[in-house]
């Protein structure tokens, strides 16, 4: 896909990046039209960086629940499994019914986003919100407490701090084990620095640890979008790129499974010389080999889903 | 006016060192983020700067090799590796220029442990050189393919190691045979 890159220009390469990943696609497209936009200089109006933060946090939200959903279902508890699928479903109706798409959202442009958002749409995620919100509290309360899950996963696929330190790895993974890593906090972009949400960490480093993370970010994530919505500026959605000239850029954002990394080096055409990017699952499989030591071969499936693994995004 | 450059001054001052004067600059992301360049004076440089940065305690996040364009046909083909490095919210990118005396980079993994799975892939899929890798065996691509693969179009059956086609099959079952 690297080599495709370099056969499209700026704007093909918009639709080509969002086809890395299924699951985080809208991460793709977010931090490639952010990395552009750095190396040509382009600000983009207040209200799209509103309705870029708010599909983030959307697709955040879904992509969590759908490693928890699978989470269950490794540990044989099949019933929570469709329930928490059932949940995960309203947010793939609010995905459809914003954006049109229900994985790849196609919303991100550089300069901004391809449309606005109708008042209406937004009345029906809030809608949404206040039925998922008690659900997730709910489905929260079942992975910290159930024997049956916590009988699998506390104490299972350590992965101690300085293991994590090591090896570099990012998002929940990270955090599972104690370090305080997210773009969103360290390097705020979009409108990541307009709302309050907190840095969840653990200090278990199992799979119980990771477990917990990825559920209370999901209230976090419920948090941040109620905060766009109500704040969100009205106005311009999109700023145009007037000229391309020679220039280097680097861009983070903080996807579902941790940083995503993208790289472009421009010239005075309308290709991109050089495009290159790394998914957080690149940084996390190599913390499989210290999880999976000493491990039963029945939890191996399940410390591995513990990563959140992506090899559509891995090998690109 | 004073221009103010956000990070840590000390690791800036020791980086800028190891680079020629032009070849140090600093940016903004559209958000007010720093991101830091050093184009190194020579690739052997970075073993130095490697140091400087695990000593503050920096994270490797990427290793972007490419193809030079700004060099002339007949010294062959020159790559460049540019390393991202990431501390307290800043983006340190320090990049390694090949050149015809030293045509490859040397190896960081005695100080990122992490980098073995970039510089490995910056290997068969750019085709850049690294000196001293640990562990140069190949992390996606078939044996028989040549290193530097990102420039040329492969059939998807190939790159693959023939996991799409019956080809899979025969490739483990000759295995099996010479075993």
């Amino acid at each position: 896909m690297e080599n495709l890159a370099k056969k499209r220009n700026l704007i093909m390469n918009q639709t080509l990046v969002e086809r890395v990943c299924s699951l985080c696609s809208n991460s793709h497209a977010f931090t490639y039209a952010m990395v552009v936009e750095n190396a040509l200089g382009i600000q983009i109006p207040e209200r799209a960086k509103y309705m870029r933060t708010l599909a983030e946090e959307i697709k955040r939200v879904a992509s969590h629940l759908f490693t928890l959903a699978i989470q269950a279902h490794l540990c044989g508890f099949d019933s929570l499994f469709m329930h928490v699928m059932e949940v995960r479903e309203q947010m793939q109706d609010v995905k459809e019914t914003l954006f049109g798409n229900r994985m790849n959202l196609s919303f991100n442009c550089i300069g901004g986003t391809k449309f606005d958002l109708e008042q209406e749409n937004l009345d029906f995620l809030m809608q949404t919100l206040d039925k998922v919100d008690p659900q997730v509290t709910e489905i929260t309360d079942i992975f910290e407490t159930d024997p049956m899950i916590c009988n699998r996963i506390v104490g299972t696929g350590i992965l101690p701090k300085e293991d994590a330190l090591r090896l570099g790895v990012v998002g929940p993974v990270a955090r599972g084990s104690g370090l305080a890593l997210d773009v969103r906090k360290e390097s705020p972009y979009a409108a990541y620095d307009k709302v309050s949400f907190q840095l969840i960490t653990r200090d278990g480093c199992d799979l119980y640890a990771r477990t917990c993370v990825r559920l209370h970010e999901i209230t976090e994530s419920i948090r941040i979008i109620r905060q766009i919505v109500q704040d969100m500026p009205s106005g311009e959605y999109r700023t145009h790129m007037t000229k391309i000239f020679p220039s280097e850029a680097v861009a983070r954002t903080e996807a579902p499974r941790g940083e995503v990394i993208y790289y472009i080096r421009t010239n005075n055409t309308e290709i991109p010389e050089r495009l290159k990017w790394r998914v957080p699952s690149y940084m996390n499989w190599e913390a499989l080999g210290v999880m999976l030591r000493n491990a039963k071969v029945a939890d191996a499936a399940l410390i591995t889903n513990t990563i959140d693994p992506c090899v559509s995004c891995t090998e690109r | 006016m004073q221009t103010i450059v956000k990070g840590d001054s000390a690791l800036i001052n020791t980086l800028a060192e190891l680079c020629p004067a032009e070849g140090v600059s600093h940016t903004e992301d559209q958000d007010g983020n720093a991101q830091h360049w050093f184009k190194l004076s020579s690739p052997d440089k970075l073993i130095a700067a490697a140091s400087a940065l695990k000593d503050k305690a920096a994270r490797l996040s990427l290793i972007s090799g490419y193809v030079r364009q700004d060099t002339d046909e007949a010294d062959g083909k020159l790559f460049a590796a540019c390393y991202h490095f990431v501390l307290d919210g800043c983006v340190y990118n320090v990049t390694a220029n090949t050149t015809k005396e030293m045509p490859y980079v040397p190896t960081i993994t005695s100080y990122f442990v992490n980098a073995d799975w970039h510089e490995r892939e910056m290997m068969e899929l750019v085709g850049v050189k690294v000196q001293n890798q640990p562990n140069p065996t190949r992390l996606f691509l078939d044996t028989e393919l040549e290193p530097g693969v990102i420039g040329s179009y492969i059939p998807l059956s190939v790159m693959m190691n023939g996991a799409c086609t019956k080809d899979l099959w025969e490739h483990i079952l000759g295995s099996k045979e010479v075993k």
